[in-house]
């Protein structure tokens, strides 16, 4: 028989001011409170978070791309086969933000009273949550440089990542067999590993003019590559030393289909073929599915509840999310351009503006986002957002390896607003990237902005990064009476 | 009248989006009808280096700056010193600028042996300074203020016979004690302002170029350039950072 535990004093403190101070953040209007109830109750009991996840089988997800949109798909995959996730689906995922997920979670003794958790972890942070809540299953995305500010380099962050999987041995791996930087962590590391990858090459095959790993980790040497799937991602080998792509053990074989709702793959793992539907659009979210599908059947899940939940799995949190935002047509009084509203009447438009936010962070993801409106069928307004806050990283210097050159040459763009911090930066970069300065438009405040969107003929896509994407949601779902992330249920 | 402009180690030393300063230097040249052209000059390729007129050196990460020392022990660094007693404009930036130096001296007290090129040497600290700053380019660079990104640990120290590039108004600098910025020795024009540096930065980039091009034809003729979109950004930047810092002292 297990000892029964103590009760500690302390742990009901920081439980109980945990959940106190989250309530009044919400009821008050201050927010999600993320953050602030952890660190309240870590001021009554410093390792808390060991305490309320005590026995939770928990999955990490960590990287620099794709976290929060991998761990939401497990955390479908996981609550519609029956069970009762924890997750912390609001994106806080530094230590005290954990801390809060677990205590909310807890009785008011610190007891789980969940027994899954899914828990997106920001890669500086892993060596501190890691040996705190004991995952069975780490994922790591990808690395690409990010907020260089904030953790130096990409090398660093790798390193950072490598010491909190150090203080996990009994956790299984899912690397990305595609990401050089990634599965390095294999080679110096006794856990059990399981990779992901795509077998096929996806895009333009052009040798890569800006890569975050060009050179072997292990010896120096230039790679090369058999394929490029997206930024130094690819089937890569080093000549001189040998190290090389681990064979994924899930596998996509081939890409079907890409639409702008959604893929088709075909994916081989466990010895069969398996056709699945992603409902969500885009190269790297087939790479978010991939991670998904080994991180839930490596956690002992079945393959068919998480196909099930990939195909209507929906966007989370400022990725790829869909606002439905109704319609307001100017009258010919109010429109400087009475043509132009006297048209959207007759045209017997439809009542809402179809608007869609992808987060954007990095250079990769950027790039990336920019190639899927590239590949879009009809003609679109673009906004995109650059705050350089802390949470964002102050080096918005990123924004120069992004590829906007494409965007002046994609056909169906009609017309781009700036905002945010650092507006002036991104019409500069846009200048360069050759996109007339009369087609771009500066507006910094989002309630012209929202005003704008509303009054659009044409659907909108938003292209923010961190902080922006937050204030300017909450202006969009206060317009769509959409919900907080707290709300949803 | 064309420029041919060498991009040193681009594969390597492009951590901090470095090609938006190449772009720059590109389209403003273009702008005005004059001729330019890039290379892109890697690790173990030869070229003669006296055919270039502007040399660009970016940061890079730790990991990959120790790749290109042996490159640079292979004779090419010999070149690059020779280039910079020819007079050819040079535009070294972060840990291209560092490279210039004698050595840099870790925080652990690990040296390592750089060109040599220029009289300075860089020293590790244990604190990062990292954030936006401004500072005043030396009258013999034009005089302009200039806004940028510094993130750097090293510490760099000028010897008395190199001017700094500029002087600092609010930030760190080459070692945020001495209030000075960067380094100018005959054309090279080295400074922490790491990244896209020159597209905000007109008036510089221009100084850059206009450097170059007497070097080479013993005159420079830049018609001015309706710089309304990079003004604003740059002015953004510096309202901000004047605003901060009276902000902050009145606290």
């Amino acid at each position: 028989m297990m000892a029964k535990k103590p009760l500690r004093l302390n742990t009901i403190l920081a439980v109980a001011s945990c959940k106190c101070v989250r309530s009044i953040l919400r009821h008050t209007g201050k927010g999600g409170g993320t953050a602030l109830p952890g660190k309240v109750a870590m001021k009554f009991q410093k390792d808390v978070l060991e305490t309320v996840s005590d026995g939770v089988d928990c999955i990490v997800v960590t990287g620099t791309n794709g976290k929060t949109t991998t761990a939401n798909i497990l955390e479908s995959a996981l609550t519609e086969s029956g069970r009762n996730v924890l997750a912390n689906k609001s994106g806080a995922n530094l230590l005290s933000g954990i801390t809060a997920e677990f205590c909310c979670a807890a009785d008011w003794l610190g007891r789980p009273k969940k027994k899954v958790a899914v828990i997106e972890c920001d890669e500086g942070a892993l060596k501190q949550v890691a040996p705190r809540i004991h995952p069975r299953v780490i994922v790591v995305t990808n690395l690409f440089r990010d907020q260089l500010d904030r953790y130096g380099e990409v090398m660093n962050t790798l390193a950072q990542i490598r010491s909190g999987v150090e203080k996990a041995p009994q956790a299984t791996l899912v690397l990305n067999a595609e990401d050089s930087l990634v599965s390095s962590l294999a080679l110096d590391v006794p856990n059990r590993v399981v990779y992901f990858g795509l077998n096929t090459p996806v895009g333009d095959q052009k040798p890569r003019e800006i890569s975050d790993a060009l050179h072997c980790i292990r010896c120096g040497t230039e790679y090369q590559y058999r394929y490029y799937t997206y930024a130094h991602l690819g089937d890569f080998v080093c000549p001189k030393c040998g190290y090389h792509r681990a064979k994924p053990d899930f596998a996509v074989q081939s890409i079907d289909r890409m639409e702008a709702d959604g893929s088709r793959v075909t994916m081989k793992f466990g010895g069969e073929t398996r056709p699945v539907a992603i409902g969500l659009p885009a190269v790297y979210n087939i790479y978010n599915a991939a991670a998904a599908i080994a991180a839930y059947v490596t956690f002992g899940g079945e393959p068919s509840e998480i196909i099930r939940s990939l195909k209507g799995v929906h966007s989370s949190f400022g990725r790829m999310e869909k606002f439905e935002l109704p319609r307001k047509i100017m009258t010919r009084a109010e429109s400087g351009n009475p043509a132009a509203a006297a048209d959207a009447t007759a045209a017997g438009m439809n009542a809402v503006v179809p608007v869609r936010m992808i987060l954007v962070k990095n250079p990769a993801g950027c790039s990336q986002t920019i190639a899927y409106l590239c590949g879009l069928a009809e003609d679109f307004q673009l906004v995109i957002c650059l705050n350089d806050r802390t949470a964002d990283g102050h080096d918005i210097s990123w924004i120069w390896d992004a590829d906007y050159e494409k965007l002046a040459a994609c056909s169906h763009l009609r017309e781009i607003w700036v905002s945010g911090d650092r507006a002036e930066e991104l019409r500069l970069r846009l200048k360069y990237a050759g996109v007339k300065t009369n087609r771009i438009h500066l507006e910094k405040d989002n309630a012209k902005l929202l005003a704008m969107m509303q009054e659009s003929s044409l659907p909108v896509f938003v292209m923010p990064n961190y902080t922006s994407m937050l204030a300017l949601r909450k202006v969009l779902s206060d317009a769509t009476g959409k919900k907080a992330f707290w709300e949803k249920q | 009248m064309e420029l041919n402009i060498c991009h040193l180690y681009p594969e390597v030393l492009n951590l901090y989006g470095d090609r938006g300063n190449i772009r720059c230097l590109e389209q403003r040249l273009a702008w005005r009808g004059i001729d330019c052209h890039v290379t892109m000059l890697k690790i173990g390729d030869q070229a003669d280096l006296t055919k270039f007129d502007l040399f660009f050196v970016g940061g890079g990460q730790d990991f990959e700056q120790e790749v290109l020392l042996a490159d640079l022990g292979s004779g090419k660094g010999g070149e690059i010193r020779a280039a910079i007693e020819d007079g050819k404009t040079f535009l070294a930036i972060c840990g291209g600028y560092q490279m210039l130096g004698h050595y840099y001296e870790t925080h652990e007290g690990v040296k390592c042996e750089y060109l040599g090129a220029v009289d300075f040497y860089t020293k590790g600290a244990d604190v990062r300074m990292i954030d936006n700053y401004c500072f005043t380019l030396g009258q013999e660079s034009g005089g302009s203020v200039v806004v940028g990104f510094e993130n750097h640990s090293g510490k760099t120290w000028l010897g008395p016979d190199v001017q700094p590039l500029g002087r600092i108004i609010r930030g760190n600098g080459n070692n945020g004690e001495d209030g000075t910025e960067g380094c100018r020795y005959r054309n090279v024009f080295g400074t922490y302002s790491h990244g896209p540096v020159l597209p905000k930065n007109p008036q510089f980039a221009d100084e850059l170029l206009r450097t170059a091009l007497i070097r080479k034809y013993g005159k420079a003729d830049l018609a001015p350039l309706d710089d309304t979109v990079e003004l604003s950004a740059h002015d953004a930047v510096y309202r901000r950072l004047m605003n901060r810092f009276e902000a902050d002292e009145r606290d």
